[in-house]
């Protein structure tokens, strides 16, 4: 099996792991089974995509931006980055299971999905086509993982496998974008360029991700090897503040004109901006750059920056249903909404796919592989 | 066939919410749940504030965004113009609830409204979200019809199982005309002042036409594009349309 002395802190995950699957799954589906989606703090009247659906779209995004990490050796040649080439495929398999497994907990009937999206098709839902690309990816992702661990890196199937993967899910994510962008009615969400944010933002995380699980694996910089540890403080520190300074202006800009527009709906941005998460978000992000262009180790700019991202998938998901619909005078402000436990514990059962997939991923898959001859 | 719309008379409307109980009876909703609503808004500041009340059914679009959106076509529109949801096709993603500019849809799992739970005093069958004592005459999952199963979204459907049985050719389905009286939607029926009118949209003669055009129907937030099938009459003294989605614009 292992090929790898693996580290304490890959055990120590996998409990952790194993501990949030077993807590969130069984208060999750215990809540779900005797209260269905009533255990939810949402409402019809009010926020209709809760927590769930920020945790799926938080961890696919991820998962596409390991996929570019992954891509940068497999894909562009940037060869520095084959020692954590296979362990960004292994996690990114294991977000977007922890993704989807998020949404399915959010739907009404997710296995009258399985048949009735294939058997009625709508084509003109953007929610459909993501479906269609990220199932694909999977797929493609799986095929190429199932490469790489055979030991085949370069053949030319591989390396189709590795281009289709990144072109699917570049597809895909623009369709999760899509699936906000599109919506005209909610002002905070509409726009052409929401995919492109979402691709800035899932780069930044699939790089952040990329160094926390590195770091989790060796333990320490002392004890990785010297590549990863050239390609931490070197390559993949740079390309992760390149990646995060363009995030910290979309942020910005993106609040600016929030702020400044009168469209019905955006009256939202006043209460992002007074905030208090807001700012944690903003100050995680500037000091996640600072530290990295500072140089040293990317490990603590890598998780303050997966803290600022979730905040800030909340901040998008949430914030673009809190200006009311139809609503008479008795409402007054904005809608109120905070998660329940359930929502939360759905989201903590996603942390535990993640972090006991990755280590188990990392004690059974060799996941520090590389191409003998690269 | 007939392309099915409604129209409303603000200027006749005077808020007693007698649509949204019919509309309660009829379709045995739930207390939150109305597939008819008339919301209530207060412009304005003393000593000139003005009260507005607002009747909101689906509006039936004829771009619906919500059909648009549903990865499943569980939202379809039928042939006469009116939209549906089958609730067999249902996955209850929620997702033509994001995309309804108008916020008139309902998903069946949440918390009550109010306490004692409906559903839990009337317990549902497993097939049913509830059961309860009284039931329309009618139960058609394929239309959105009657009491929801669990985990599906529903909405007005313009009392679908009445006028879908009106006789080919109807310009106009009216309390006037005793003999369409059974086909008149449960809100238009009960309607004390007549400030609702139903009809063909496509018949240049219905009384919903002459309407629109003599008095200048108005849609809903028509920039949205989803071109709604109910009409608001408004300009005199009384109710209006409303300026914007109220909530955050009250504060």
């Amino acid at each position: 099996m292992s090929t790898l002395q693996v580290k304490g802190s890959v055990n120590r995950s996998l409990m952790a792991g194993l501990a949030a699957l077993v807590v969130g799954g069984g208060l999750a589906l215990t809540n779900l089974i005797s209260s269905g989606h009533a255990s939810f703090n949402t409402s019809s009247s009010g926020i209709i995509w809760g927590l769930p659906v920020v945790g799926y779209i938080f961890f696919v995004l991820i998962s596409t931006g390991l996929t570019f990490v992954a891509s940068l050796a497999m894909v562009f040649g940037f060869k520095e980055f084959y020692p954590i080439a296979k362990r960004c495929i292994w996690v990114a398999l294991v977000t977007l299971v922890a993704g989807f497994a998020s949404l399915a907990l959010e739907l009404g009937h997710p296995f009258r999905m399985l048949w009735a999206i294939p058997m009625n098709f709508q084509y003109l839902s953007p929610l459909n086509w993501m479906g269609v690309f990220y199932a694909a990816y999977m797929v493609l992702l799986l095929l190429k993982f199932k490469k790489v661990n055979s030991g085949d890196w370069n053949s030319s199937g591989s390396k189709i496998l590795g281009i289709a993967s990144l072109v699917t899910v570049v597809i895909a994510h623009s369709t999760l974008g899509g699936v906000f962008g599109a919506m005209a009615m909610r002002p905070m969400w509409y726009g052409p360029m929401i995919p492109l944010y979402f691709l800035l933002t899932a780069a930044a995380s699939g790089a952040a991700v990329a160094v926390l699980i590195t770091y989790l694996t060796y333990g320490s910089e002392n004890s990785m090897p010297p590549k990863v540890k050239s390609l931490m403080q070197g390559a993949m520190s740079k390309a992760f503040a390149t990646v995060l300074a363009i995030v910290i202006l979309a942020v910005v800009s993106r609040t600016v004109i929030g702020l400044w527009t009168n469209a019905d709906g955006m009256q939202v941005w006043d209460h992002i901006v007074a905030s208090y998460w807001y700012w944690v978000e903003m100050i995680l992000l500037i000091a996640a750059f600072v530290m990295l262009l500072k140089g040293g180790s990317p490990l603590v700019p890598a998780v303050l920056a997966i803290v600022a991202l979730f905040i800030g998938r909340y901040e998008f998901l949430i914030s673009g249903q809190l200006v009311h619909l139809f609503a008479g005078a008795w409402v007054t402000g904005l809608i109120d909404y905070t998660p329940s436990v359930t929502e939360w514990m759905i989201v903590l059962l996603a942390f535990g796919i993640v972090l006991a997939g990755w280590a188990f991923g990392e004690k059974a898959l060799n996941l520090a592989a590389e191409p003998a001859v690269q | 066939m007939a392309r099915w719309g409604m129209v409303i008379d603000l200027d006749k409307c005077t808020g007693c919410q007698a649509c949204s109980t019919a509309c309660q009876m009829e379709n045995n909703r739930l207390p939150g749940e109305n597939y008819q609503d008339v919301l209530y808004y207060t412009e304005g500041k003393q000593p000139t504030p003005v009260l507005k009340w607002f009747p909101r059914p689906c509006m039936h679009c004829e771009e619906p965004s919500c059909m648009h959106v549903c990865p499943t076509k569980a939202t379809y529109k039928t042939e006469d113009g009116v939209v549906l949801i089958d609730w067999d096709k249902c996955i209850g993603c929620k997702y033509c609830m994001i995309a309804c500019p108008y916020g008139v849809r309902f998903y069946t799992d949440e918390k009550p409204l109010i306490e004692p739970n409906v559903k839990d005093v009337f317990k549902g069958d497993g097939e049913l979200s509830w059961n309860p004592p009284y039931k329309g005459p009618q139960q058609d999952n394929s239309k959105g019809i009657g009491i929801q199963p669990n985990g599906v979204v529903s909405k007005c459907n313009f009392c679908y199982h009445k006028v879908s049985k009106a006789p080919e050719g109807t310009a106009d389905l009216s309390n006037d005309d005793p003999a369409m009286r059974e086909f008149v939607p449960a809100c238009v029926r009960t309607c004390a002042p007549t400030a609702r009118y139903f009809g063909d949209l496509d018949n240049p003669k219905s009384n919903v036409n002459r309407l629109i055009s003599a008095k200048r129907g108005v849609r809903l937030l028509d920039h949205t594009g989803n071109k709604p099938q109910v009409y608001y009459l408004s300009g005199g003294a009384g109710p209006a349309v409303p300026s914007g989605r109220g909530g955050a614009n009250n504060a």
